[in-house]
């Protein structure tokens, strides 16, 4: 009994020593071939989307190009993306080479400066490919070239079934009150007017609540009530979030969209459940066709005839008309935790240089995943709805603040909160407000 | 004697020491710390050797007993709570019976049915569910789709009503009011004047197509069914609470039914032989007997349900406006979106910590009260 007693303990201190050894073994070996540089990135992609495969061959297309580099991709989008920028943040560990936004969702990246300033690391000559606005450092939280902004983003865009309008006879708006008024047209043949994924709290205010307050009170408003010379609770302030209560109560927009999950809309809208869709510029990608399969949900034929990007119509009473949300868009950035001069730091650069390339951005025209801010970008290869996208932009010259990319995080939480609680009916527009000014005088005292 | 107690001392710290270090470094340290940190102005990045954080007192807490969203999803934990023990528990406990004493045919059959959805992804669960409820999902369509067909024979009867010698379709106040009369309440979502609204669509439309009319007349009039209830303060949580009954009852059924299976079966059949029924046999051999694994369930459902983060995170994320959120989803909202705050983020843990020892205390309670009077 004694002796089988012996033997097992043998046989686990011997498994015990080999476990170690072999443990000891991997490390080693990842050691060996660690002459590689490894550099980690957290990619911005919703993997569902059309394209992902070339996506991904972009990246591949660098390891091909540098071997001695070990590049590990992590590729997340919606909120699960900011939730693990946020849970990085918290440990201190973010990734070399990340994704970001100029402000807004990554101002916590800004405000602790977590990346470094590219401008000296990318150097003139090659920032002067892209358009000025691209790299104006006072719209960026950390007040340098964070990140360099791939693109302008216009937060709204009212995508249009121009062949549901002309079957049922009805003209594309340029008023609200047109609108409203083809709310029982569109009904009595059980098609919704103005569709939005509303379950998300972000998409109202950045997607359409932003518009609306930049046609009532302008882009200084917002500069001026950082400063607490106007308040939220202001009347002109009170008659944006009104325009949203009166557009759930005409029917225009439907409650039910409050239960609308992000990814559900642009399927609704395709099949022509609604007449109109309300999201970002981005939301464009969804409709393109998937090389790998060949399937679209408008194909280009029916982009080129029946879909129309338009400006949301004319607001009662708005002060600054045809104003559109915008702000820079998202792009990449490198971790200040890489040591100045390092190797690793030069296949940084050398990684973004090479997304920024002609080649990459042009790729990305042509998958419709955005209009660059590169200026030698250009490409007739390209589906009817990126085109078109095109002509929006060039049409929208008058722009306004994305609330969430102007505001500090503690302000804007509470507006995407009270923003649906609006379209629940469960707070007037005055309430709202009032719990807006709070969280926003709280922000100016802690300031 | 001495020394077979000093050896079985030896043992048994051999046998505990292990898993107390292990029980330390996993679960009181991270608590512990959890605490330190409620009290601190930590703001991320490395805790040792980053930027500085200090001790900033119990202003979190404060916070949080002033915050009425903190209130809300404390009481939408504890409508998880009592679901589950006084729903998951005494459910999974009359299935299991049922099955046990073969009240219902085909026992295993209803077992494995019944446990199905334990072994389901919660995230997947969430998301089956969501399309459930959902005013686009199948059911809404279905319901809808019924009433339409009620309602278009109700439009079609008021329609041929009011029909000219010609066949042809008199368009006057009297049907407009005979349309509206259908459903007073749909029509008045048409706006002030639902009368006129109706006249000018009527006009718009033309009315030589009778049965394109009464289609489109439907679409306009008939009420919409949508589980836009899921959008109400009160009511929002019910869908939760129905999907945490469906998705966990079985897990306890499975339990109890292993318990029930222990039981010496010629205990039950002398009871039988001597006259008792099956109330007496549930109520005097068969609870008795589970009482340790009742209680033993009842703190895993005290405990699951102060922690549960997935199925509501899937099906509602806390939303809309906050209204089905609960502490752990309440907890991630503060550490993870918009301005992270660790330390609130840390308190409101804590407070979950608090709660779940205040229910298991009372749980305990409940039992050597219970045992006592046994």
């Amino acid at each position: 009994m004694k002796n089988i007693k012996r033997i097992l303990l043998l046989l686990v201190v011997v498994s015990l020593v080999l476990s170690f050894g072999f443990a000891q073994g991997i490390e080693e070996s990842s050691e060996s071939s660690e002459e590689k540089v490894t550099l980690k990135v957290l990619n911005y992609y919703d993997t569902t989307e059309p394209g992902y495969e070339k996506e991904r061959q972009v990246w591949q297309n660098f390891r091909d190009e540098n071997p001695n580099v070990n590049l590990i991709t992590e590729d997340l989008c919606n909120e699960a993306f900011h939730q693990k920028v946020s849970a990085y943040i918290a440990s201190g560990n973010l990734p070399d080479v990340m994704y970001m936004y100029p402000s807004g969702r990554s101002m916590a990246i800004h405000e602790n400066k977590l990346v470094k300033d590219l401008k000296p690391l990318l150097g003139e000559e090659f920032l002067s490919n892209f358009v000025s606005t691209a790299l104006n450092t006072k719209t960026q939280g950390a007040g340098y070239l964070a990140e360099l902004p791939q693109s302008i983003c216009y937060s709204t865009v009212v995508y249009t079934n121009k062949g549901l309008l002309d079957s049922l006879g009805l003209e594309i708006p340029t008023t609200y009150e047109e609108l409203k008024a083809m709310v029982q047209t569109l009904k009595a043949h059980g098609i919704q007017t103005v569709l939005m994924a509303n379950k998300d709290d972000w998409v109202m205010q950045s997607c359409l609540f932003s518009t609306i307050a930049g046609r009532y009170v302008g882009t200084k408003w917002f500069d001026d009530v950082k400063e607490g010379k106007v308040k939220f609770t202001d009347p002109e302030f009170i008659q944006a979030l009104d325009m949203v209560k009166t557009m759930y109560d005409d029917g225009v927009i439907s409650r039910n969209t409050i239960q609308l999950a992000y990814g559900e809309a642009p399927g609704l809208f395709a099949s022509g459940k609604a007449a109109f869709f309300v999201d970002g510029d981005w939301k464009a990608s969804a409709f393109l066709t998937n090389h790998e399969t060949g399937e679209s949900l408008i194909s280009p034929e029916k982009q080129e005839t029946d879909l129309a990007l338009i400006a949301f119509p004319a607001l009662p009473g708005e002060n600054y008309p045809g104003t559109v949300s915008s702000t820079l868009g998202c792009g990449f950035g490198i971790s200040s935790a890489i040591p100045a001069g390092s190797e690793k730091e030069a296949y940084a650069v050398k990684l973004i240089k090479y997304l920024y390339s002609s080649e990459v951005q042009q790729q990305y025209l042509e998958l419709g995943r955005y209009v660059p801010t590169r200026k030698d970008v250009n490409s007739d290869n390209v589906e009817p709805i990126v085109k078109k996208m095109k002509a929006y932009y060039a049409q929208s010259d008058s722009t306004c603040y994305v609330l969430d990319s102007a505001l500090d995080p503690s302000v804007y939480t509470v507006l995407n909160k009270v923003l649906q609680e609006i379209g629940l009916g469960s707070k007037t527009p005055k309430e709202a407000a009032a719990e807006i000014q709070t969280a926003m005088d709280k922000y100016i005292a802690e300031k | 004697m001495l020394n077979k107690d000093k050896e079985e001392k030896k043992a048994y710290r051999r046998f505990v020491i292990p898993s107390l270090v292990i029980f330390l470094f996993v679960m009181a340290f991270p608590i512990i710390l959890s605490f330190v940190l409620s009290l601190s102005n930590f703001s991320g990045g490395k805790m040792f050797g980053g930027s500085r954080w200090k001790i900033t007192g119990l202003q979190n807490y404060s916070y949080l007993f002033s915050d009425s969203y903190f209130w809300n999803a404390l009481l939408n934990n504890i409508y998880l709570v009592l679901i589950s023990v006084f729903g998951q528990l005494p459910l999974g406990m009359i299935l299991a019976y049922l099955i046990y004493r073969k009240t219902v045919k085909g026992g295993e059959f209803w077992q494995g049915i019944l446990y199905v959805p334990s072994v389901i992804s919660v995230i997947v669960i969430g998301i089956m569910w969501n399309l459930i409820f959902s005013p686009y999902g199948p059911v809404s369509q279905i319901i809808n789709d019924i009433n339409t067909s009620s309602f278009t024979k109700e439009v079609m009867a008021v329609l041929n009503g009011h029909l000219d010698l010609n066949g042809s379709l008199v368009v006057n106040s009297s049907l407009i009011k005979d349309l509206i009369n259908i459903n007073a309440q749909s029509a008045a979502l048409l706006g002030n004047d639902p009368a006129n609204v109706l006249a000018t669509f009527l006009k718009t439309l033309g009315t030589e197509n009778l049965k394109e009319t009464g289609v489109l007349l439907t679409n306009l009039l008939c009420p919409k069914w949508s589980a836009s209830f899921l959008n109400e303060r009160g009511v929002s949580m019910l869908p939760i609470l129905f999907v945490t009954l469906w998705c966990w009852t079985g897990m306890y059924l499975i339990l109890f039914l292993a318990n029930m299976q222990k039981i010496d079966p010629q205990t039950l059949d002398s009871a039988q032989i001597d006259g008792a029924k099956e109330s007496t046999i549930l109520r005097h051999i068969i609870l008795p007997e589970l009482s340790g694994v009742i209680m033993n369930s009842a703190i895993l459902c005290i405990s699951g349900s102060l922690s549960t983060f997935d199925l509501i995170y899937a099906m509602t994320g806390g939303g809309p406006a906050r209204i089905t959120q609960v502490l752990s989803i309440y907890m991630y909202e503060k550490a993870f979106t918009g301005t992270p705050n660790y330390p609130l983020s840390n308190a409101i843990s804590i407070m979950m910590v608090v709660f779940s020892l205040i229910l298991i205390g009372i749980t305990k309670a409940v039992q050597k009260k219970l045992e006592g009077n046994r």
